[in-house]
Formats: structure tokens, C-alpha cells, sequence
């Protein structure tokens, strides 16, 4: 730091210090609880200390769960759902910043609306969808009349079917559907100078090139950001993939798996409470995530991104 | 490893083999999770393994809510299994759509001979048309009981657990007075101190024999012995001698009974499978059938739990497959395993029979579960002890557990909460029939 | 404003085509279903629905417990958001500062992001237990003061305080994201001038910021409403006597559970409806002061 400021150090030290102990309290709790074997896991007053019963845990959640093929699927899921949401927010901002036409808000507010109806709410729908994605556009044609008249033409009957059910597309797409990302790089480029934006007109640049050359560069700090939540986002998927993957073993997610390990209170009778194997699966499944966020903390740190502009 | 990014295909459910397979796939989606959720996904295995004909998916669904909700998704997707595991609760909506097989007369149709006067009637009922025919195959079927230390009622001079209410309530006091500072951990609970209570009297819940005599049913739990039971339980909190003790407080009415703390709870007998395994050493405990209030004839307590529904619109093999999976459960074998391995209890008497024979009950791990089955059939079923048919069951549970919940916060009288509880129930049964407007249960 | 644009118009469209085609497949297309769901009474595995127009919003509008629960919903998120944005901000200010242990504490800090929620629940019911766990130790004193399960008020204060924790891990990342790609040359020129690191804090730092500020803003009130389903349903589940019952968990009790698909339908158009309103009021008075060049 540039001055000497010893009171205000201590100070700062002892806000994160405090604030780090809070946040991190609940994952204490859960490393401690993995660490126990039934009988105490289940026992009052709640352990503080931990045990030694980890690594016995750690195997019996690994095989119980069958995480390996798991951990690959929510990989490749996660990587997807990145990739794909960076890349589309990107352009979509782009797209209603940069340009000066009348549906700009417009557009904004059709995408900004899709992060107020939960998924919950319309599940059963969107499952609908999921099981054939092309099913709004064959019922506009049915609807018009097209189909018909295409049939009529050429005696083709058009219909349209793709099954998105226990596949990476129907695990990916929904949740590049988001909002967020987008709002996020319109806050980002609102802030470009009008003066960027001229120089690169002048020096011939068309859109795509300025959207390529500069506007990505100088989003890095935010597509930083961005990667770390939506890749934690979609390692999180509980809901979604519940209800449209069936086949377990090929495709199955690392959340659901944890959620059928966590005992359910509703049956009248539940099962034996396993609370140390399902901690133990949540350390495990909570590494990936960690990682990624340690990771990308560099692209976080100020000095490597030439932001004077 | 293979990724398939994109599947252009024709409705491709899993496991459908479209070319030549000897074997006829199906689904199975089942809700219950956990170890309970294994076991299912054993029995899963030896029916695949005990022969070839037929290979079932069974898919768990972390819970019995999810179960029917992912259901109900891919049913108008057409996507859906040919079973689902549905519980008491969610069975209104499925049985007024009709979209089902019923398993009486699909094994009927399919040659396969079922004793269906064999189930218990207790159970048989609650899944049964009003002719009496099964709709539903009962599967984990379970019934209330109290579990009570034994050293704790010892140690207050209590000989007999009490099959009284009164003789309860003495009893509190008794543990009370010897030291025991939580004599009854109490967690309300729709179901035993509502449904399984007016069971047991044989007082009903709503008209129209609880609903299965009509859509236009209406709550009458507030004028019944229930008020006067709620108000006995809330005297009891106020004077100590039960305390709340639910799972989102903390530690739940079972959990306080097995680390020591309570000496008595009620649940379901399902749960004598979980008390066997977390008790510590040295717990020594039984279970007892609930009580009823004196001046009250006790009849039989109902089933809690699921059963297997067959779903319309699959294909005849996939029916066949499913009728033999379902029949496979039927037999004494599958009977032990599911009863040896979970806290529940055999739903036919020649299972029951099978497993008495053996001598399961007459030992540790398993001895006290026969009080259940004693419970179920205590009386023939009467009109009021059939069970309940009642359409938004789930959202009435709710309301009750809130106005009782507030009730016991002290923000009203037991009876205000009854009548406000009954009266939003009423409107949800309303709004019930309305939607299903000229429709009646089969 | 921004006077310096593109002209061309065809690149405009064929930019926001992807993402629009997408939430019109998955999210405007289902959802336009659930809204037509929320004017009949629709039987859960269908075959057939009643049109009865707007008697479901008559009937939710006109019930007062459903009003409780707008009321908590509100109390609920405008409470989480400024916890989590105050909190995040203070810790991201500070971490900023790069003193010695910053990677510890800006790694450390956006880990609860991470943790999925069956984790988060468990482990804040031990915390809040008042038998049992942390807090009870409050109770040993006081016997009673602290009792979630039959004080809704402290209920409420349970799940805003479990709510705000995952929020301000994810408000952190986006603060501390904001703070670092603010040029270094303009706190030096400060600091030159004079300005204490307090005084640098308000005046170069938080102008700066405005932006993000905004965004998390918009996002935290948004997700508190739409997102808080988990923490309710592990922690109280919707109790004591409806204290804590969100309007989303009640459309998830309703709709997922109950089956009530119309009810559900409706309260979400409504909760719809609100969510638009507060984001329209925060896009139109305070997105103004927000300065972006």
C-alpha cells in the first residue's frame, strides 16, 4: 500500500478475519460432520471437532454416489454451460450497447423478464420443450397453416422432433437461457468511452472487429468473474437435471446424486440418517468448484489487465 | 467416452431397444432417496436378475413430492414410466384423471393370479375403488405407533405402556415427577394426530366418508374428539410435559428419543428400522400401539406410506413386464427381504404368516413390528376407517400444521385454529372440485 | 449518454438472435403455458381445464394470507440485500487494500458461493438450533430467547441471515472483480492529493463502482425473491405458522406439492409482476445517478 496506515490495518485485518470466520463457519460444520460415523453425526449437542472417521466416509459416499462417471458429466456440463453463456452474453450485450436501434430496451427487457419466473414455477412445461425442442416452432407452423400447405407441395409432412431428455444439449441450453450474464456486460460496456468507440470507426473497424479486438480485452476481469459464477452455477443443478435425466449412470449430475444421498424427512418413516456420508459427498463435491475459483481468482488481480484506456 | 451432442430421434426413451431386443424394457420411478432408496434399487436387481424376459429401470427420484411432480412432466410429454411411486397423499389427482391401469384388472387381464383378499384390509382400502377392486399395488406400507423407553416408564412406576389416552397423560406425569424433565417429544404431525387419531376412533375427518363418497366433502375435524385432543396435547406443552421437538428445531422427536432426552415419540413403524440402527447401547425401548380415548371403541389405524401405480398410454409388453415385477413383490420372498431390510411391515397375511413362522419377530432387530400389523387390523375396516380420498390433501396437511403451529405459538386457541384450518381446507376442496367438475372417484 | 454507435443494424440483429431463440424455447414458450394455466383450473396430468378467467387472482389477492406472505417476501429481501451488499462491499473494499493474507481472504471469502444447498441448510440448522447448536448456548443464559421454531420474527431473522450468506460470496467476486480493473493510477493520483484511504474509499473508489453496484443491486433483490426457495425449505419450511413463508415457497408448496398448478401459476404471475415493478422503479430513479463514462 502507498501510505502507512498500521490502525487501519489492523482494523482491515480484523473485518476480513471475521468475516472470513463467518462464511467459513458452515463449511466447518460440514467437514466435522463428515468426519463421524453415525451414531455421533446424529447425536446432541452438535460436534465441533472434528473426528477420524473422513476417509472411511469419503469411500463409502465415492462408491454409494458412483461419482466418477458423475463428476465427468457435471464437468463437461459445467464447461458447456461456461463457454456457451460467456460467449452469448458477450455478443447479446454487444448487440443492444452498441447499436442505435428502436428495440434496444426492448430486447433488454425480454431477457432481463426470464430471470423473474423461477424454474420451479414452470418445470413441468419446460420439460415439455426439453422433450422436443422443436416443438414451438412445429406448433407456429401447424398453427399458420404452413405444415399443411408444405404437404400440399411437395407431400412432405413436416415434423419437427428433437429429444433433448438425457443428453448434454438439454442440460446446457436451458441454463444459457439467463439473464444475468447479459446485464452484466450491458453494466461493463455502457462504461466503454464514446471516444473507443469513434477511434475504431475511424480506423475503418467494423462492429465485429471492435467487439473482438477491443470490447473482449478490456472485458476480462468480467468474463473472469462471470465463468467462476456460471460454472458454479450449473455444478449446483439440482432441480433441472432431476427431472429430465433418467439414465443415471450415463449422464447423471453430482448434485442430484447428492440429493438422493441426504435423507428425505417426508417418507412416513425416513431413512437411516447418513448425514456423515452425504457431508462427506458435499466436501467432495464442493472441491471442483473451489478449484476453479482459486484458479480464476488470477484474472481477478489487478496489474495484469492494461485498463488505462 | 462417448458424448452425444445431439439426439435426433424419434422419442428415445431410454433402454426402448428398437431393434430385435428379446428384452422389453420399462421404467420404474420411485421417490423414496437414501438407504431406503437402495434397497428399492435392489429389489430392482433381483427381478432382473430372477429372469430375462423383461429388464425394469428404476429411476429414484429424491423424494415421493418429486416422484409424482417429474411424473405428471413427462406424462404430458408423453415420456413417462410405466410405474411411479405415488403416495397416500398425492393419489387424488391421479385417480380422477384415470390415467391409469388398475393392477386388479391388469393382472386379471395378463393371467396372473394374485390373492387380493390376502393384503390386509386396512391397506387394500385406502388404494381400493369402492367396489373394492385394487387400483394401486400396495408396496412400503407403514402405520403409527408410539416408541417409549423402557427404563424411563420403569423408573415411573409404569408396568404396561398405556393404550389409553388417559392412562397416557398419567403416565406423563408419572415420568415427569421421576425426573425426566421431556417425558413426550412431540412433532405435530397431520398424520398420526389427525388422520391415524380419527382412524383409531373412528371418527371421521371430512363427510362423505372422508371423501370417498363424493367430491363435495367438507372438513369436520373441528367438531370431533380431535379439538379436545390437540387442546389435551397443547395443556401438556404448556405444563411441560411434552415439548416441540421437530426436525427444523434441530433435533427431532425421534433423535431427542434415542440420544436420551425424551421418553416417548410417535412415529411411523418405518422408523423402527432407523431407531434400531442410531440407538446407542444401552437404549432399551419398545413401541406401543396409539392410544384412543376412553369411551372410544378402538378400530383400525390405516396405511402411511406408497404404493406402485401403472400408468396409461405404454405399450402391451411393457404391461407385462410390469405385471410381473409387480407380482414378484407380491411373493413371500420379496416380502422378507423388503421387511428384513427397511422398518416396514408385509402388506399380505400370508407374508405376514411367513415371516411369524420364521420367527423374524421374535427377536431383536425386528421384534415390536407385529404391534403394527395388530394396529392395521385391529377391527375390520367401517366406512370411516377406509382411509382418506380428499383432493389437495397435501395443501389441507399444510394448513393444519400451520394453525396448529400457531396455536401452540400461543397467537390463538386451539379451536380458532381448528375452525380457520378447517375453513381454508374447505375452500381448497372447493377449488378442488370445481376443477374436476363432474367427475367422480372410480 | 452514449452518442457513438454502429450502424449497421443486420450485425445488431444477428447478434442478440442466439439468445433470443433460446429464451424463447425455454423460457417464453413454457412459461406463456403456466401463465394460460393461471385463468382455468388445470387437472395436474391433464386432460382437461375450466376457464374461470380471473377468480384465481381474485381468490389469492382477496386472501390474507397470501398478503403475509408478500409481506415477508418483501421484509425478507429488501433485508438480505442490504446485509449482502453492505457486507460484500466493506469486505471488498478492504480486500482491495492488498494487504498481507489477501489471497487468503479473497480466496477464503468466495468459497460459500460454492457449497450446494442440502450443505448449506445442515449446516445452518446446527448453527441456529436452539437446542442444539450454536446458539444454544444464548438459551442457557436466557432459557427461551432464542426459539426460531415458535418466533416467527426470529424465524425470519434465521433465513435473511442464512439467505444474505451465499449473496455476499457472490456479491464480493463481482465487487472485488469491479475494484481491482479500476486503474491504479487514479488511487495513486489521489493518495498524492492528500486523500486518506477512507476518504480515497468514497470518493474514487465507490463512484467507480457505480455500475456494479447497480447490477448486484438489481440482482440480490431479484434472486431474494425468486432464489430463496432452498434456505426456506431446509430451515422452517415456511413456519412457524407461516412466518417464513415466501411467496415462492408457497408457489412450490402449492404448484410442486399440492399440485395446484392454477394457484401456482397465479402467484407466480403476481410475484412476476412485482419483481418488475421494483426492477422498473430501480432502472428508472436510481440507474440515474449511476454514472457509466
Amino acid at each position: 500500500m502507498i501510505e502507512r496506515t498500521p490502525i487501519l490495518n489492523v482494523a482491515t485485518h480484523l473485518i476480513l478475519i471475521t468475516g472470513l470466520a463467518l462464511l467459513l463457519l458452515p463449511v466447518w460444520i460440514a467437514y466435522v460432520a463428515a468426519t463421524h460415523d453415525l451414531q455421533t453425526v446424529n447425536s446432541a449437542p452438535v460436534e465441533i471437532w472434528p473426528g477420524d472417521q473422513l476417509w472411511i466416509n469419503v469411500q463409502a459416499a465415492w462408491t454409494q454416489a458412483d461419482f466418477g462417471p458423475k463428476f465427468v458429466n457435471t464437468f463437461i456440463v459445467s464447461v458447456g454451460v461456461v463457454v456457451g453463456k460467456i460467449t452469448i452474453a458477450a455478443i447479446t450485450a454487444f448487440g443492444i450497447v452498441f447499436f442505435n436501434h428502436r428495440l434496444r430496451m426492448a430486447i433488454f427487457w425480454l431477457i432481463f423478464i426470464t430471470l423473474m419466473l423461477p424454474l420451479e414455477v414452470r418445470i413441468v412445461p419446460t420439460y415439455a420443450v426439453a422433450a422436443n425442442a422443436l416443438m414451438p416452432f412445429q406448433t407456429i407452423l401447424d398453427w399458420t397453416g404452413m405444415t399443411w400447405l408444405i404437404e400440399r407441395a411437395s407431400g412432405v409432412r413436416v415434423d419437427l422432433q428433437w429429444n433433448m431428455l438425457n443428453s448434454y444439449t438439454g442440460l446446457i441450453l436451458p441454463l444459457i437461457a439467463t439473464a444475468t450474464g447479459t446485464f452484466l456486460y450491458r453494466q461493463f460496456f455502457l462504461t466503454i468511452p464514446d471516444e473507443l468507440v469513434e477511434a475504431a470507426k475511424m480506423d475503418g473497424a467494423g462492429p465485429l472487429r471492435f467487439l473482438w479486438q477491443v470490447l473482449i480485452p478490456l472485458s476480462r476481469t468480467n468474463i473472469a468473474a462471470l465463468a467462476t459464477i456460471m460454472f458454479v452455477y450449473s455444478w449446483n443443478q439440482y432441480l433441472w437435471p432431476l427431472l429430465i435425466i433418467t439414465d443415471r449412470a450415463n449422464y447423471g449430475l453430482v448434485v442430484v446424486e447428492l440429493g438422493n444421498l441426504v435423507p428425505d424427512a417426508m417418507t412416513t418413516g425416513g431413512g437411516v440418517p447418513n448425514w456423515h456420508i452425504a457431508m462427506a459427498a458435499t466436501l467432495m463435491v464442493m472441491i471442483p468448484p473451489i478449484l476453479v475459483v482459486i484458479f480464476m481468482q488470477r484474472w481477478f488481480v489487478r496489474g495484469l489487465i492494461n485498463t488505462d484506456k | 467416452m462417448n458424448i452425444k451432442i445431439t439426439t435426433l430421434a424419434l422419442l428415445a426413451t431410454t433402454g426402448m431397444a428398437g431393434a430385435a431386443a428379446a428384452q422389453t424394457s420399462f421404467e420404474y420411478w420411485y421417490g423414496l432417496s437414501g438407504d431406503l432408496g437402495n434397497v428399492v434399487q435392489e429389489t430392482c436387481n433381483r427381478f432382473n436378475a430372477s429372469q430375462s424376459e423383461y429388464e425394469i429401470v428404476c429411476v429414484g427420484q429424491d423424494g415421493y413430492e418429486a416422484a409424482v411432480q417429474n411424473t405428471i412432466a413427462a406424462f404430458r410429454a408423453n415420456q413417462h414410466p410405466t410405474i411411479v411411486q405415488s403416495f397416500d397423499a398425492g393419489t387424488a389427482d391421479l385417480m380422477l384423471s384415470g390415467e391409469f391401469y388398475p393392477v386388479q384388472q391388469m393382472m386379471a387381464d395378463y393371467d396372473i393370479e394374485i390373492d387380493w383378499s390376502n393384503y390386509f384390509p386396512g391397506i387394500s382400502n385406502y388404494y381400493a375403488a369402492a367396489t373394492g377392486e385394487l387400483f394401486s399395488m400396495p408396496f412400503n406400507s407403514s402405520t403409527p405407533v408410539y416408541y417409549y423407553n423402557e427404563d424411563m416408564l420403569a423408573a415411573a412406576g409404569i408396568e404396561e405402556a398405556p393404550l389409553t389416552w388417559e392412562g397416557f397423560a398419567e403416565a406423563l406425569v408419572a415420568i415427569k415427577d421421576s425426573g425426566v424433565d421431556c417425558p413426550y417429544a412431540y412433532a405435530p404431525s397431520t398424520w398420526i394426530d389427525l388422520e391415524q387419531f380419527s382412524m383409531a376412533h373412528n371418527i371421521p375427518v371430512a363427510s362423505n366418508d372422508n371423501g370417498y363418497a363424493g367430491l363435495d366433502s367438507e372438513l369436520l375435524f373441528n367438531t370431533t374428539q380431535h379439538v379436545q385432543h390437540m387442546e389435551n396435547i397443547q395443556s401438556w406443552i404448556n405444563d411441560g410435559y411434552a415439548h416441540i421437538r421437530t426436525a427444523q428445531s434441530g433435533l427431532s422427536a425421534r433423535d431427542s428419543f434415542v440420544q436420551g432426552e425424551c421418553a416417548i415419540f410417535f412415529s411411523s413403524i418405518a422408523d423402527h428400522n432407523t431407531v434400531g440402527k442410531i440407538a446407542p447401547e444401552g437404549l432399551n425401548w419398545e413401541v406401543q400401539m396409539i392410544p384412543v380415548y376412553e369411551g372410544f371403541e378402538r378400530h383400525n389405524t390405516v396405511v402411511g406410506g406408497a404404493s406402485l401405480w401403472v400408468l396409461s398410454g405404454k405399450t402391451e409388453e411393457e404391461y407385462r413386464g410390469a405385471a410381473a415385477y409387480l407380482s414378484f413383490l407380491a411373493t413371500p420372498e420379496s416380502e422378507e427381504f423388503w421387511a428384513s431390510n427397511t422398518g416396514y411391515i408385509p402388506v399380505t397375511q400370508t407374508g405376514y404368516d411367513a415371516l411369524i413362522d420364521k420367527g423374524f419377530y421374535d427377536a431383536a432387530p425386528y421384534a415390536g413390528r407385529e404391534i403394527a400389523i395388530r394396529s392395521l387390523t385391529y377391527t375390520a375396516p367401517t366406512n370411516l376407517t377406509r382411509g382418506i380420498r380428499l383432493g389437495g390433501f397435501i395443501q389441507i396437511r399444510s394448513e393444519w400444521t400451520n394453525e396448529v403451529g400457531a396455536a401452540l405459538a400461543g397467537q390463538k386457541t386451539m379451536q380458532e385454529a381448528l375452525d380457520t384450518a378447517v375453513e381454508r381446507g374447505n375452500v381448497i376442496l372447493d377449488r378442488f372440485a370445481r376443477t374436476y367438475a363432474g367427475k367422480t372417484f372410480p | 449518454m452514449r452518442r457513438a454507435y454502429f450502424k449497421n443494424n443486420w450485425i445488431a440483429a444477428l447478434v442478440v438472435a442466439p439468445q433470443l431463440l433460446i429464451i424463447f424455447v425455454f423460457f417464453y414458450w413454457p412459461a406463456s403455458q403456466a401463465v394460460y394455466w393461471a385463468f382455468t383450473l388445470e387437472q395436474p396430468w391433464g386432460g382437461g381445464n375450466t376457464w374461470v378467467g380471473l377468480d384465481n387472482f381474485r381468490q389469492a389477492l382477496g386472501d390474507p394470507v397470501y398478503w403475509q406472505s408478500v409481506t415477508a417476501s418483501i421484509i425478507f429481501a429488501l433485508s438480505s440485500t442490504v446485509l449482502a451488499m453492505g457486507m460484500a462491499l466493506i469486505l471488498a473494499l478492504f480486500a482491495d487494500r492488498q494487504l498481507k493474507g489477501y489471497k487468503i481472504f479473497r480466496i477464503g471469502l468466495i468459497w460459500p458461493y460454492a457449497i450446494a444447498a442440502p450443505a448449506v441448510g445442515l449446516a445452518f440448522r446446527f448453527v441456529f438450533n436452539p437446542n442444539a447448536g450454536l446458539l444454544s448456548f444464548v438459551n442457557k443464559a436466557m432459557p427461551g430467547l432464542w426459539d426460531p421454531t415458535l418466533n416467527g420474527n426470529q424465524a425470519l431473522i434465521m433465513v435473511i441471515v442464512a439467505g444474505s450468506w451465499k449473496l455476499i460470496s457472490y456479491n464480493f467476486i463481482f465487487f472485488l472483480a469491479a475494484l481491482q480493473s479500476i486503474p491504479r493510477s487514479l488511487v495513486e493520483a489521489g493518495a498524492m492529493d492528500g486523500a486518506g484511504v477512507l476518504r480515497r474509499m468514497r470518493d474514487i473508489q465507490l463512484p467507480l463502482l457505480a455500475p456494479t453496484f447497480f447490477f448486484i443491486l438489481v440482482i440480490n433483490i431479484t434472486d431474494s425473491f425468486t432464489d430463496s426457495f432452498g434456505i426456506i425449505d431446509t430451515l422452517t419450511g415456511g413456519g412457524p405458522a407461516r412466518a417464513t413463508d415466501l411467496m415462492v415457497y408457497k408457489i412450490y408448496s402449492d404448484g410442486f406439492r399440492g399440485f395446484d398448478y392454477s394457484g401456482a401459476a397465479t402467484q407466480s404471475i403476481i410475484l412476476m409482476v412485482l419483481v418488475i415493478a421494483l426492477t422498473f422503479v430501480q432502472f428508472r430513479y436510481i440507474e440515474r445517478r449511476v454514472h457509466y463514462t
